[in-house]
């Protein structure tokens, strides 16, 4: 065995979304980092769908941009549409979503990489890790060399043990058809790792010149384009239209006819797949009332001709393949470039890991991404740049990096994997989050902005930036809160010229905000002392009044949330001792070990009753530890 | 979840008819919140004495004669400054002794509670604390089983279809939030109204069952109404067995309310006597007459009490005029032992009853029990305690908010807010609905997923 004579800090194995991320992070805080990939050139691959973003995830993407990532001003440089989704509803479930040119994404993030200081990429597969006295010590790789680190972040995506099927073929790989990691899951295995096994699906990519995109619906993104990152300027990149295609009763026949050649349902595949990204097999089985069903024909490239066929993921077989999309209106002639498939893979049910993504058993091992049972770029990005931050904050002996439910989306993800652990692909959605009309995607930066900048995470001029942002709407709120209009019948008149009813007392400019049929712009038209705002700032001052009851009342429920937070469970409390405890839930409680008593409640099978004995005995313990 | 600073206040010794009846309260002030409300004339408040005097409410009025034992922290049960009631041990006598102490700064103990205590303050070691433990498991479960579990053993069908269906409106909602470039079909605003209102059906008819419930555990109030001589003291001291009410010939006696509580089949009934309702009256009858008013106002059932002796008169009219729009009535025809005067044929189905003979009582009785409890089943009544049912009634508003809403075309992300408050009202009655039941919902009920 060959052991390297450099000691890294910090390695990280894979360079996908999550593994990228951690080793960005932990190189931008001054960590000797290595990134092992089993491709350089697959470093930043999409292996999915060309797009970043959309509900819950175009927040993601922002939180990793302010606490330091990359993902967001990747996409703001490589995208080839953007789009606000939830236009026609309020501004607090807005979301940006944009549409990828899947290389140069990929090819700027090698980039970032390869020009990052103390940071270096080496190509090598990793059989094993190396743990001595319960710390983790370093890898060996498949050609028997050592890297020794003090840190190691596993985002090992799919590739754990990675068996793809095609109709009733399969074969070993880790993504489409590069080679999986076969003996690292045994590994993490002999260190103590429960690991258990997943599926997902992708869709078929098409020839391009074989679409008769005449006959489909083109879909553009918005003609004034917000980018994701708070640090791009200039901000002009191009719109390349989507298209809406439909299946029908003939495809869903075929698709009917052909479910023997199906590994889903033939019973060969035995990991779990996700409800939310059914394949269009399992749409047609479950919803047989359906007559048709939407897919987005979405562009791969600015350069090649290749087609992503969005809402066809698929594990039929390759001859039903064709047949069902040569079904389909506008693809009557078409040709596969690559299968959809299936993959079924290892991964660490994510309940062994801390809210900093280090595994409970061995110190210093950091788990993100699909490893730890998510799905998704934007999930793997946040948990890589959680797991990068905590590598970094457990190396300078700093206090850990836990984002709090009330904080951030990546802090709502992170909390349900650690506490419920995951049963099918975790995917983030905004009904996850309690407290969704303060976690918005245009107030993601001033929420979060502090925080980066106690971790070093934003240096001083963004965040002088972002201050100065900060204030500016203060100042703009507290205007419309103390200044007010008479109701003269000029004034009315105004009013009623811009469909708002007339008033009879003085009224705050914030009370007129507020009327629903009432915005900023309107306002600008009769007042005009107004101060002059960007889109950004409109739309945050709007919430701010309009919401203000729903504002309030989430914010009394935050405070709520802290209190139940805030009570502590010692790490060394022992539920073995505690009377009244059901044997389920003090298994389930000594598996999930929570923090706090909120996060207890939270486990799922907790009853009110086990949280008031625990309270009781957490109370007791306190009494006892006081000095008499 | 530990709210040391509260006062805490229970019945301890049991919510049934006895001689003496327990309220215990503890808390770091519960001494001051005993000060306003007993009133004594030897009380100097010193720890482990007891202390004769009476009960007042904040209008002076005399609630019960009781004896007030007092301990001073640390040389109480529990360890906190305490003090014990013991009163009359009637069932109204304790409520009421109960809700003065409630009305004045106290809640009301959880299960075990006062245990709890004992044990944060040491009072209690180690291993009593895990019999402490079990204690509370059980206990909760044996409230759990008076309420929760038997609800849903009743009403499965009504707790599920409530749950179902507001679950149902949150997977939409957030269908429509988290899916907006997919197309699916929800429904409309008439059917959102239409579910709302099924909601609110099922809530309502809850309450209607809980009301029911609510009979055998807090009682239920009878007014007897009838016209000045009617016979209405007499039934009063008929059904309640003994001589109460002072019963003359001379019209007008009663001129204040005269109560009793009887046990009917297990609702503790408190009978209220009325000041006869005539037209022409001195000055004295009229106060009874108004406060007369105001108990037909509160009462859940009326026995409006006629004299089939004599002629019908302008003033049993007045007593049909009341009568008429009220939903709960008992009619009762007296002196059914006389010569009949006059047929009460516009009477739906009248009971005769002779106080004079003691006949007629117990289908008197059996008439009361069966109005009372109206077409509900005596096996699907539920029980649910004063929170429970404001609970539901929060709810029922919060429906009709949302329905406001749905209306109003109100922003999605925040009609989850109000949905999410409905579900919180009635969490312990329908189960918390978690985010995995909304999104298995979700799934189950919508094509998501590209």
């Amino acid at each position: 065995m060959y052991i390297y004579p450099k000691k890294y800090d910090c390695i990280v194995i894979g360079g996908g979304h999550a593994g990228c991320e951690a080793a960005l992070i932990c190189a931008r805080l001054n960590l000797n980092t290595l990134l092992i990939t089993i491709s350089v050139d697959a470093i930043g691959a999409m292996s999915c769908n060309p797009a970043i973003g959309g509900l819950a995830k175009g927040h993601l993407v922002k939180e990793v941009d302010i606490f330091g990532g990359e993902m967001a001003r990747n996409i703001d440089e490589t995208g080839l549409q953007f789009k606000i989704l939830n236009r026609s509803k309020g501004p607090a479930v807005w979301s940006s979503r944009a549409q990828a040119d899947m290389p140069a994404y990929r090819l700027r993030m090698k980039h970032m990489l390869e020009h990052q200081n103390h940071l270096e990429v080496k190509q090598a597969t990793v059989d094993e890790i190396v743990v001595e006295d319960g710390k983790i010590k370093g890898v060996i790789t498949n050609i028997g060399n050592e890297f020794l680190c003090d840190a190691l972040i596993i985002a090992s995506g799919t590739f754990l043990k990675g068996k793809i099927f095609i109709g009733l073929k399969e074969f070993h790989a880790g993504r489409a058809w590069e080679p999986p990691a076969d003996k690292l899951s045994e590994s993490l295995a002999k260190a103590g790792l429960v690991i258990g096994r997943l599926k997902t699906g992708t869709t078929p990519r098409l020839d391009a010149r074989t679409i008769d995109f005449d006959a489909l619906e083109p879909q553009l993104g918005d003609e004034n384009p917000i980018a994701f990152s708070f640090k791009t300027k200039n901000f002009n990149p191009p719109n390349y239209p989507c298209y809406l295609a439909y299946t029908n009763e003939q495809t869903h026949t075929v698709i009917r006819s052909n479910l023997d050649k199906s590994p889903l349902y033939s019973g060969m595949i035995h990991g779990i797949g996700t409800r939310y990204c059914p394949s269009i097999e399992d749409k047609v089985v479950k919803f047989p009332d359906r007559e048709r069903h939407q897919i987005f024909l979405e562009p791969q490239d600015a350069n090649s001709n290749e087609i992503y066929a969005d809402g066809l993921n698929t594990s039929l077989d390759y001859e039903v393949q064709i047949a069902y999309l040569r079904t389909i209106k506008g693809l009557e002639n078409v040709e596969i470039v690559r299968p959809g498939y299936a993959i079924e893979y290892d991964f660490v049910n994510p309940i062994q890991l801390k809210h900093t993504l280090e595994t409970k058993k061995v110190r210093g091992l950091f788990l993100a991404g699909q490893i730890n049972g998510t799905s998704g770029y934007e999930e793997a990005a946040a948990q890589g740049m959680v797991a990068g931050i905590n590598a970094a904050m457990y190396l300078m002996d700093k206090e850990p990096f836990i984002l709090g439910r009330d904080e951030a989306y990546s802090g709502v993800m992170i909390d349900d994997l650690v506490t419920r652990g995951v049963k099918e692909p975790y995917r983030i959605f905004t009904s996850r989050a309690e407290y969704r009309l303060l976690l918005r995607e245009d107030n993601t930066h001033f929420r979060l902005a502090d925080k980066s900048y106690r971790y070093g995470l934003i240096d001083k001029e963004h965040y002088a930036l972002i201050q100065e942002h900060i204030k500016k709407l203060n100042e703009t709120l507290s205007h419309f809160k103390n200044t007010y209009v008479m109701p003269t019948p000029q004034f009315n008149k105004k009013l009623e010229s811009i469909n708002t009813k007339p008033i009879k007392t003085k009224v705050s400019l914030s009370k007129l905000l507020a009327r629903p049929e009432v915005n900023y712009k309107t306002l600008q038209i009769i007042l005009n002392n107004l101060p002059d705002l960007n889109e950004t700032e409109i739309q945050q001052l709007e919430i701010e009044i309009k919401y203000e009851g729903y504002i309030n009342l989430q914010k009394q429920q935050i405070e709520k949330f802290k209190k139940m937070e805030n009570i502590i469970i010692p790490d060394n409390f022992n539920y073995d001792n505690i009377p009244g405890l059901s044997a389920e839930i003090k298994m389930r409680l000594k598996e999930v070990l929570p923090k706090t008593l909120g996060q207890a409640m939270r486990i799922p099978g907790m009853t009110p009753v086990a949280i008031q004995i625990i309270s009781i005995f957490l109370h007791k313990k306190n009494v006892q530890s006081k000095p008499a | 979840m530990i709210n040391d600073d509260d006062i805490i206040a229970a019945i301890s010794s049991g919510y049934v008819e006895s001689a003496i009846g327990i309220i215990r309260v503890s808390g770091k002030h519960s001494l001051e919140l005993l000060k306003k409300v007993f009133h004594s004339k030897k009380c100097d408040y010193k720890s482990n004495k007891i202390y004769y005097g009476f009960l007042k409410d904040s209008s002076s009025k005399i609630i019960d004669e009781v004896l007030v034992s007092v301990f001073k922290a640390p040389h109480s049960y529990t360890g906190e400054d305490s003090f014990e009631i013991n009163c009359h041990g009637g069932l109204l006598i304790m409520r009421n002794v109960l809700e003065l102490i409630l009305e004045n700064g106290a809640r009301l103990a959880e299960p075990g509670e006062f245990t709890k205590r004992a044990f944060f303050n040491n009072k209690i070691d180690l291993v009593q604390a895990h019999a402490i433990a079990n204690l509370i498991q059980s206990k909760t479960q044996k409230a759990l089983d008076i309420a929760f579990n038997q609800l849903l053993k009743k009403n499965t069908t009504i707790i599920d279809n409530l749950r179902e269906k507001i679950t149902f409106l949150m997977a939409e909602n957030e269908v429509i939030i988290d899916h907006p470039d997919e197309n699916l079909s929800t429904s409309n605003l008439k059917e959102k109204l239409i579910l709302l209102s099924e909601i609110t059906h099922l809530i309502e008819n809850l309450l209607n069952h809980a009301k029911k419930g609510q009979y055998f555990f807090e009682g239920a109030n009878v007014a007897i109404i009838g016209k000045p001589n009617v016979g209405k003291s007499s039934l009063l001291n008929l059904l309640v067995g003994f001589n109460r009410a002072i019963v003359t010939e001379i019209p007008g006696t009663t001129t204040d309310i005269v109560s009793e509580v009887i046990n009917l089949n297990g609702i503790p009934l408190k009978i209220l006597d009325t000041a006869g309702i005539r037209q022409h009256s001195n000055e004295i009858e009229f106060i009874g007459i108004q406060k007369t008013k105001e108990m037909i106002d509160n009462a859940d059932l009326l026995i409006a009490v006629f004299d089939s002796s004599r002629n019908f008169s302008d003033e049993d009219k007045v007593i049909l005029d009341i009568i008429k729009y009220k939903k709960n009535v008992v009619t009762v025809l007296n002196k059914s032992d006389l010569p009949k005067k006059f047929n009460f044929t516009f009477l739906s189905d009248p009971i005769n009853i002779s106080c004079e003979n003691k006949k007629g009582i117990d289908d008197l009785k059996n008439r009361l029990y069966s109005t009372l409890l109206e077409d509900y089943n005596e096996s699907e009544i539920i029980s649910l305690n004063t929170s429970q049912v404001l609970a539901l009634k929060s709810a029922l508003k919060q429906a009709k908010r949302i329905a406001k809403s749905y209306k109003k075309f109100l922003d999605p992300a925040l009609i989850s807010i109000e949905l999410q408050q409905l579900a919180d009202y009635i969490e312990q009655i329908i189960g918390k609905i978690e985010n995995e039941d909304i999104l298995d919902n979700v799934f189950k009920n919508f094509c998501v997923g590209k």
